[in-house]
């Protein structure tokens, strides 16, 4: 393992504190089953699935309950119980989604048994596709991609380095942190079963600096598995905000500078985080779809901070309850680390596939009060990991001049959040950005159809 | 289910750096307040009275201005403060009261509110205050220099005398080594013993400031040191380089005025050509033009350039070919 030097990005970043104290040293707990679950027919990015059962069916956990259709995934049942209507419910991301409810009852069939394939190593590359396919896998970083999508780059921009994202450069969150711990041979098992995927040449994994224990657990695991002739290495980065993004990610670890828009097969990389690893190694050695995911639950407002393993579709409230509910200062719920994740309107939301963490905050935010003017102090530009001028961005904005902001890079931000973090006046120059970019895609959808 | 009417609902990031507008500007003016206080000490309670009239005129036209163009009040973001204790630092000591009301009332209303107000001024306001009474009250501006206190400089038995860099320019350097009292001269000029402008007499105070600054990441060292390198290459071979460096004030200018964010460029080299087109203007004036003391009109043109600064050092842009515009 490589300890002396810490590999980091280029440019920019920031280094809010870490918070991740309250949970770092808490082992993932199981959070008893919970009454009902509401699984949104959309939680990855493509068409919705389709639903397979109906009203009043009785399904067991694990089963198939929707379709994903050809560029989308399947969804399971997180729980045994009783198909409730399929109507609309409050969704996290899309406020308002149709999903499928099932309800415990009072007699719990189990979860359907998913033996091991002894022969899963050597499983063909689209066996093992279909595999994490039919599990119903996303990008468990946040982005929710299909993952079998992701492991199937077009001919010409096939990867020859898999990276393994471990950073977690979010503060708060610890849900990755405590994965690395208790399942390294896991994540390494199933970084294998991807790289023969791929046929990449080489494996990295990349965890910040902060999380030695966790690169430790991981060099260990790669020492004890047979890796087939695939190098496999773990490297510790810099503890530095985005570190995890992965633009900074790859430039991080292999020093390749993705271009513009690009996405990292351009530089010969594909990205999964540690947690997509895990499910790919349950769905490609035992068929086992993606029934749960680690959930970081703190900040100032919960009563009992810690990381709890929930099946997906789980009621936000209850997850909350089981940490022993939300402080009566709290005045945030935020679904994802505080840096990128949304805040939340209401409880009654489920737990989706791509949510990592659940934060509760106190007091008053940022920009809650306002934002002022703009006083040219620099530091959203000395801050972006991209090199933008989020200033310029802001003032043409406010000025209502979207469409000028191309130049000073608007179109290529990813909305990590670090100039609003430093801004000094409290704009809010993430929400500028968005502004100017959905300004400039709406000129450019109207451009091509004139 | 708990349901929850008074969750707040609002854009990432939930999280802000510490620094906030009013935060650095309340900083700026503490870390003024050594250099302030000393020149109370050494110029006695005239000072005080100029730096409240300063402070008030400053002050009270940001309250009026605000008032007048119905904005949200801005008077508790401390920037309007720190123009009036700005200007007060390089005025002389011994002024008649209303003098400076008017300089920090101008310095608002026409650098910064006629202009937009906080982040749209061009000129930086305390220094365009300066200039305003430069041309207004000559006489008051130029000779109202009092020496240090009488009893530290026994060897001079005016109360009014001129600066340093007055006498350097009229009879040379060891005449105006004379003026500088204190232990011995070199220690002297850097406490602070010596005629000149309120605040800008110490530069040991000032610099402890400016360390405070640094140290918090307020201020940066490009312009600073641009400025320092500026004045050190053009007055190099004047003879009195010492004398330029600490005998004005050039200390304050370079840590404080041609820091103003509003007024400086934003990235870092821009920031070094600021600071150095401000040292060389500096070191230019009081050589070669009317003036004993050049750093008040080398920031003054130099913010003209700010905007100039902005559009030639940009910030290189990851991952694109070619920079636009």
């Amino acid at each position: 393992m490589q300890t002396t030097d810490l590999l980091s990005f280029g440019r920019g970043g920031v280094h809010p504190g870490p918070h991740k104290q309250a949970t770092a040293g808490r082992p993932i707990e199981p959070l008893p089953t919970p009454h009902e679950v509401r699984l949104p027919l959309l939680q990855h990015l493509g068409e919705p699935a389709t639903p397979i059962v109906k009203k009043n069916d009785i399904v067991r956990r694990g089963q198939k309950i929707a379709d994903g259709g050809a560029t989308g995934v399947p969804i399971h049942a997180t729980i045994s119980g009783k198909v409730r209507p399929i109507e609309k419910y409050p969704h996290p991301t899309q406020v308002i989604a149709p999903a499928i409810v099932i309800q415990r009852q009072t007699v719990d069939p189990g979860e359907l048994e998913f033996p091991e394939d002894p022969e899963w190593r050597a499983c063909s590359s689209e066996e093992a596709i279909a595999r994490i396919r039919e599990a119903g896998i996303v990008g468990l970083g946040g982005a929710a991609f299909p993952t079998w999508r992701k492991l199937m780059p077009p001919r010409g921009s096939e990867p020859e380095t898999l990276i393994i994202n471990g950073a977690e450069c979010e503060p708060y969150l610890t849900s990755d942190y405590r994965l690395m711990l208790a399942y390294p041979r896991e994540i390494v098992e199933g970084s294998l079963a991807m790289a023969r995927i791929l046929r990449v040449a080489r494996v990295l994994i990349g965890v910040e600096s902060d999380k030695r224990e966790a690169a430790e657990a991981l060099t260990a695991a790669c020492a004890q598995t047979d890796t087939g002739g695939i190098p496999v290495a773990v490297r510790l980065c810099a503890v530095r905000y985005p570190q995890g993004a992965e633009r900074q990610l790859v430039e991080a670890l292999t020093g390749r500078v993705m271009p513009a828009g690009a996405l990292p097969t351009a530089v010969g990389v594909l990205v999964q985080n540690v947690a997509t690893a895990v499910a790919v190694h349950e769905a490609v050695r035992f068929r086992r779809p993606l029934l749960d995911r680690v959930l970081t639950v703190t900040g100032p407002g919960i009563h009992t901070p810690c990381n709890v393993r929930v099946p997906i579709g789980t009621l936000i409230g209850e997850v909350v309850a089981y940490c022993g509910g939300m402080s009566d200062d709290a005045t945030r719920v935020v679904a994802g680390g505080p840096m990128m994740g949304r805040a939340l309107p209401r409880l009654d939301v489920p737990v989706i596939k791509g949510m990592n963490g659940l934060v509760m905050l106190t007091g008053r935010g940022p920009q809650e009060s306002g934002f002022g003017p703009c006083i040219s102090c620099g530091r959203c530009l000395e801050a972006c990991p991209l090199g933008l001028e989020p200033d310029q961005v802001s003032l043409r904005v406010e000025a209502g001049r979207p469409l000028d902001t191309e130049p000073y890079g608007a179109l290529d931000c990813y909305e990590c959040g670090c100039c609003s973090y430093v801004c000094p006046a409290e704009r809010p120059l993430v929400q500028f950005m968005q502004v100017a970019k959905s300004a400039l895609r709406r000129s450019a959808a109207v451009k091509a159809i004139a | 289910m708990s349901q929850s009417p008074e969750l707040v609902l609002a854009p990432g990031p939930h999280l802000h750096a510490p620094d906030t507008t009013a935060r650095i500007m309340w900083w700026v003016n503490g870390s003024l307040a050594p250099a302030a206080l000393w020149g109370v000490f050494v110029f006695g309670a005239g000072a005080l009275v100029t730096i409240a009239s300063s402070i008030a005129g400053a002050a009270g036209a940001e309250w009026l201005a605000c008032r007048a163009l119905k904005r949200r009040a801005s008077l508790a973001d401390g920037s309007a403060t720190c123009t009036g204790l700005l200007l007060a630092l390089t005025l002389p000591p011994a002024m008649p009261w209303w003098m400076p009301l008017l300089g920090g009332a101008f310095a608002i209303l026409v650098a910064k509110m006629m202009f937009g107000g906080l982040g749209f001024n061009l000129f930086n306001p305390a220094l365009a205050g300066r200039a305003f009474m430069m041309a207004t009250f000559p006489l008051a501006m130029t000779g109202a220099w009092l020496a240090p206190r009488a009893h530290f400089a026994a060897r001079l038995d005016a109360v009014t005398t001129a600066t340093p860099l007055a006498v350097l320019k009229e009879h040379g350097l060891a005449a105006a080594m004379k003026l500088v009292a204190g232990p011995d001269y070199w220690s002297g000029l850097m406490l602070g013993f010596r005629p000149g402008s309120l605040g800008e007499v110490s530069a040991v105070l000032i610099a402890l400031g400016a360390t405070v600054l640094v140290a918090r990441g307020i201020i940066g060292l490009a312009i600073p040191l641009g400025v320092f390198a500026g004045v050190v290459a053009t007055t190099m071979w004047s003879g009195a380089p010492g004398l330029h460096l600490l005998g004005g004030g050039l200390w304050l200018g370079a840590f404080y005025m041609a820091t103003d964010y509003v007024t400086s460029p934003s990235t870092r080299g821009g920031q070094w050509v600021f600071g150095f087109v401000i040292g060389a203007l500096t070191g230019i004036i009081r050589m070669f033009g009317g003036y004993p003391e050049g750093i008040c009109y080398a920031i003054l043109i130099a913010n003209a350039l700010v905007p100039a600064l902005n559009l030639w050092f940009r910030p290189r842009r990851l991952a694109l070919a070619g920079s636009p515009s």
